[in-house]
């Protein structure tokens, strides 16, 4: 910890110099101890990356939340086309994304509220038949009925 | 007078005998999070206050809308699907139908306002999440201002909407 003192410097140029170079001398020795000390615990927290632990990780949350945006982004596309093309190819195609962007979205509120393994899988599980549901009942309206787009339309118009 | 940067070398895989000491993850963030609720359920721990003693913010209440208007517009789609599975008639008939009982304008509005509000809000807003999903607009007086913006806008597009047609 202490500074490294050359007879040279005390020699050479006087007492003064000395007092500076020592303090030089004696921060950056602190610092790398206390770097070393740091070192130390650092490793041990140090978390394997997926690379590390030979296949154990799974990209399958990364992947959902990846496809979670595409979803998105691709729902806010089909709001101008629904208005300047509309017909059977956005009716089916906003059928899809709706539900599954409304499944996912649900999906999460569920994660964040339901806890306890029984719980989890029977909300999950009702979600499921949900959306099952209402995408049957979209596209059925899309074939049987005037289909989403003519409907936003002459709800509208009234 | 040298001394290594060990901090970097930390991240680098290849020098192996760095890592003696660590750890690798054997748990996903989900086993993570059962494991402390079927704990702190087991123990039956009363959770602590939260949403009654924290101040409300700006951000969050704007959060917890965007949550709101998301479960309501998914709520309302399938309540749609599940009547045009069910209800015998056609679209236009039930439209007449809800149109013969005279609602007056003014109710007309108000219920347009309320399908158009939670849809631009719930739009609007979730572009502003793209955003950060890109990693932008993070900063604290960012976060505000977009998100005055997104109240701003979604209130002018619903009006919009009405008076369109």
């Amino acid at each position: 910890m202490a500074a490294i003192v050359r007879i040279s410097s005390v020699c050479n140029r006087g007492v003064k110099p000395l007092f500076y170079r020592s303090s030089l001398l004696s921060r950056p020795l602190v610092a790398q101890q206390k770097d070393q000390e740091r070192s130390y615990p650092l490793t041990a927290r140090i978390h394997g990356s997926t690379s590390l632990y030979a296949g154990s990780g799974s990209k399958a949350a990364s992947l959902h939340w990846t496809g979670e945006r595409v979803v998105s982004v691709l729902l806010l596309a089909m709001g101008p086309a629904a208005y300047y093309f509309p017909g059977p190819a956005v009716d089916y195609s906003l059928a899809a994304a709706l539900t599954l962007h409304g499944h996912w979205g649900i999906g999460q509120v569920l994660t964040d509220y339901v806890h306890g393994e029984p719980k989890i899988k029977m909300a999950n599980a009702g979600l499921f038949l949900l959306s099952t549901v209402t995408f049957a009942g979209l596209c059925y309206f899309n074939y049987n009925d005037v289909g989403i787009c003519k409907a936003v339309a002459l709800l509208w118009s009234k | 007078m040298t001394f290594t940067r060990q901090g970097t070398c930390l991240f680098r895989p290849q020098f192996g005998i760095l890592y003696r000491h660590a750890v690798p993850m054997g748990t996903t963030a989900n086993e993570e999070m059962n494991r402390f609720w079927a704990k702190n359920n087991k123990l039956n721990r009363p959770m602590s206050p939260h949403l009654t003693i924290y101040k409300w913010s700006m951000p969050m209440m704007m959060s917890i809308t965007h949550r709101g208007t998301g479960v309501g517009l998914s709520g309302g789609i399938s309540a749609f699907a599940l009547l045009a599975l069910v209800l015998p008639g056609n679209y236009p008939y039930y439209l007449d139908l809800i149109h013969s009982l005279s609602v007056g304008p003014a109710l007309l509005g108000l219920a347009k306002f309320g399908i158009a509000f939670p849809l631009s809000y719930h739009t609007l807003n979730g572009i502003r999440h793209l955003f950060w999903d890109s990693g932008k607009g993070f900063k604290i007086p960012e976060v505000y201002r977009s998100g005055y913006v997104v109240i701003a806008l979604s209130i002018l597009t619903s009006i919009a909407a009405i008076s369109y047609m």
